[in-house]
């Protein structure tokens, strides 16, 4: 079996400037750019459903350029602050994952629902600006986006091992890689000067209990990841729901009810869904 | 050393231009605008070097929305053209200077040199936000005004600014400056593309000028917006609490709340202005008004008649 030592490669991982986007995203971008009168908010709204496209919007607004370096991390207010011209000129610029596009599917469906599930907990839990948790539900697994297009080979590898041996994808990645999905991210969250709290949401969230500066955020999309998973929405690697990190869990103090009803969230955003991605 | 990024779909004009900057600069080729604008937003190169084909509208339209940012408005554009247009051909086009294509080999090194140095010279811009400032924003208030144009004026300023520049510094205060800013020109442009303006007096006062029955929509999104962000950009414990302890602007210590907007708007309609510095008066009026409201408000002023 082939390994790498993906540690070895994050100087040249750390020049990925953008993530491509599903097809389905791709084909609307010229259809919702070209859409005369769109507002600021009609477009915060398409962008927020894909984690390329915000990606790129915060990736810009928090570069040098404009000065706001490791500050914005709503997708809202990243448009606001960039101006219709500019975000329009950002999504022109986006290109589309050609390989693997199944798993690239599942995987942003996953990206979705988790956003989905994860604003819906922490409106629950009455937290001032859901929207920023919602992006940290959304680009979670932005390493697994990186690792695929960088090492499809590998990373197809890796999700047979974790298929064949019944692990979980982050186990069968760090026999493959050496290193997780959240920590490749984490470098590219970094360099993209991301704010400090979606890094450590980015990072830790398989291993919640490490987080020093996100303990809430981070509970939300551990559980956020487990939940979607749970319901078999989209594909996130392997087909397994690891078990739940127990004082995120008691952090979060959800009733059943509360589950039930962000579950409700899920299955709309799943109605909704259809053709989004591929 | 300088970067240049060339933009053309002609492989002799690329390899030429090339073959002539990339001892002296770096010089990255693009073979159209949309790939350029990405590379452009990645990292803003000191100089663009843009071949516009006949009939290329799309081109400069890309050029225009580029340089209608005020982040990229400084950006020097050198056009490159087969043929002398006639004159029309440059009317709204935002470009710095062009050269004919035949005139490559010869001219193009020395061009590029002095698109630079051009560029390097001071323009009255504000570092921070690089709106235009004081010079630009008489000069637009006395020329709309000696035009007997009918417009509305907006004097926006902050409140509490003070106790956060105190507490968290001088650089989080210059990012409360920059919001302001682009918070303002965004929806003075998006609500009002044409004939809008927007400048930075300096410290935290700002100016814009739009069509009287546009500002009032426009001073209600800027508010909004305004009062969304802000909060964002304080610590998460001052955030929760709603405000800093620090000290005013008479040195008052005490509990401030999150940063404000206030803005006064006037109008030349009804009103007989025959110089600017009567207008700026007024506008400022309303604007003190609009800070003795709580949080974020603006005030317009209804009067009508002789300013005295
Ligand atoms: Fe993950
Ligand atoms: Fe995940």
């Amino acid at each position: 079996m082939e390994r790498i030592d993906i540690r070895t490669q994050r100087a040249k991982l750390e020049n990925i400037n953008a993530l491509p986007t599903a097809p389905g995203t791709f084909k609307r971008i010229s259809q919702v750019i070209g859409k005369p009168g769109i507002t600021l908010s009609e477009i915060s709204e398409f962008v927020s459903k894909d984690p390329a496209l915000t990606t790129k919007v915060l990736k810009m607004i928090n570069s040098a350029i404009y000065g706001f370096p490791g500050r914005i991390s709503s997708v809202s207010h990243a448009i606001m602050l960039l101006g219709l011209n500019v975000v329009k000129g950002l999504l022109l610029g986006i290109s589309v994952f050609e390989i693997m596009q199944q798993l690239m599917g599942g995987l942003w469906d996953h990206s979705v629902g988790c956003a989905a599930v994860a604003r819906a907990i922490a409106e629950k839990k009455g937290i001032k600006d859901p929207e920023e948790v919602s992006v940290a539900g959304l680009l979670h697994d932005i390493g697994k986006v990186i690792m695929v297009m960088e090492y499809a080979p590998l990373y197809e590898e890796a999700i047979n091992q974790a298929a064949s041996r019944r692990v979980p994808i982050f186990d069968a990645e760090r026999e493959v890689f050496q290193e997780t999905h959240a920590v490749v991210g984490m470098w590219l969250a970094e360099k993209w000067r991301f704010p400090p709290n979606l890094v450590d949401v980015i990072q830790y969230h398989h291993r919640p209990g490490l987080t020093k500066k996100a303990p809430l955020e981070t509970a939300i999309v551990h559980f956020s990841d487990l939940l979607v998973r749970a319901r078999g929405f989209g594909f996130s690697g392997d087909s397994l729901v690891p078990a739940v990190h127990p004082p995120s869990f008691e952090l979060l103090a959800l009733s059943e009810d509360d589950i039930l009803e962000v579950l409700d969230k899920l299955e709309a955003c799943r109605d909704e869904e259809g053709g989004l991605t591929l | 050393m300088k970067r240049i990024v060339v933009v053309s779909q002609d492989p002799l004009l690329t390899t030429l231009a090339d073959r002539l900057l990339s001892p002296h600069f770096r010089t990255l080729v693009l073979g159209g605008m949309v790939s350029a604008v990405d590379s452009i937003y990645n990292d803003i190169p000191d100089l663009v070097i843009a071949e516009i084909a006949p009939g290329d509208g799309g081109m400069g339209e890309s050029i225009n929305t580029l340089k209608e940012d005020p982040m990229f408005n400084q950006l020097p554009i050198l056009a490159v053209i087969g043929d002398r247009p006639p004159a029309a051909f440059w009317e709204g086009l935002l470009v710095e200077d062009y050269l004919l294509k035949a005139d490559l080999e010869r001219d193009l090194l020395a061009r590029v040199r002095l698109a630079l140095s051009r560029a390097e010279r001071v323009v009255e811009i504000n570092p921070l936000t690089r709106l235009p400032g004081n010079i630009s924003i008489n000069r637009q208030l006395e020329d709309r005004l000696s035009r007997g144009e009918v417009f509305a004026f907006a004097y926006a300023d902050l409140d509490f600014f003070k106790p956060f520049n105190d507490k968290y510094g001088f650089s989080r205060g210059d990012e409360v400056i920059k919001v302001t800013g682009r918070l303002i020109l965004n929806f003075v442009k998006s609500m009002q593309p044409r004939g809008s303006f927007v400048g930075h007096i300096g410290g935290d006062d700002f100016v814009f000028i739009m069509d009287a029955g546009l500002i009032e929509g426009a001073c209600g999104e800027i508010i909004r917006a305004f009062d969304q962000i802000i909060p964002t950009l304080y610590d998460q414990e001052d955030r929760d609490k709603g405000g800093v302890e620090s000290v005013s602007r008479q040195g008052v210590a005490g509990f401030f709340p999150f940063i404000g907007i206030s803005i006064g708007v006037t109008d030349t309609a009804g009103r007989g202005f025959s110089h600017f510095g009567e207008l700026t008066g007024a506008a400022s009026e309303m604007k003190h008004f609009a800070k003795k409201a709580k949080g974020s408000s603006y005030s317009m002023d209804r009067r009508t008649g002789q300013a005295t």
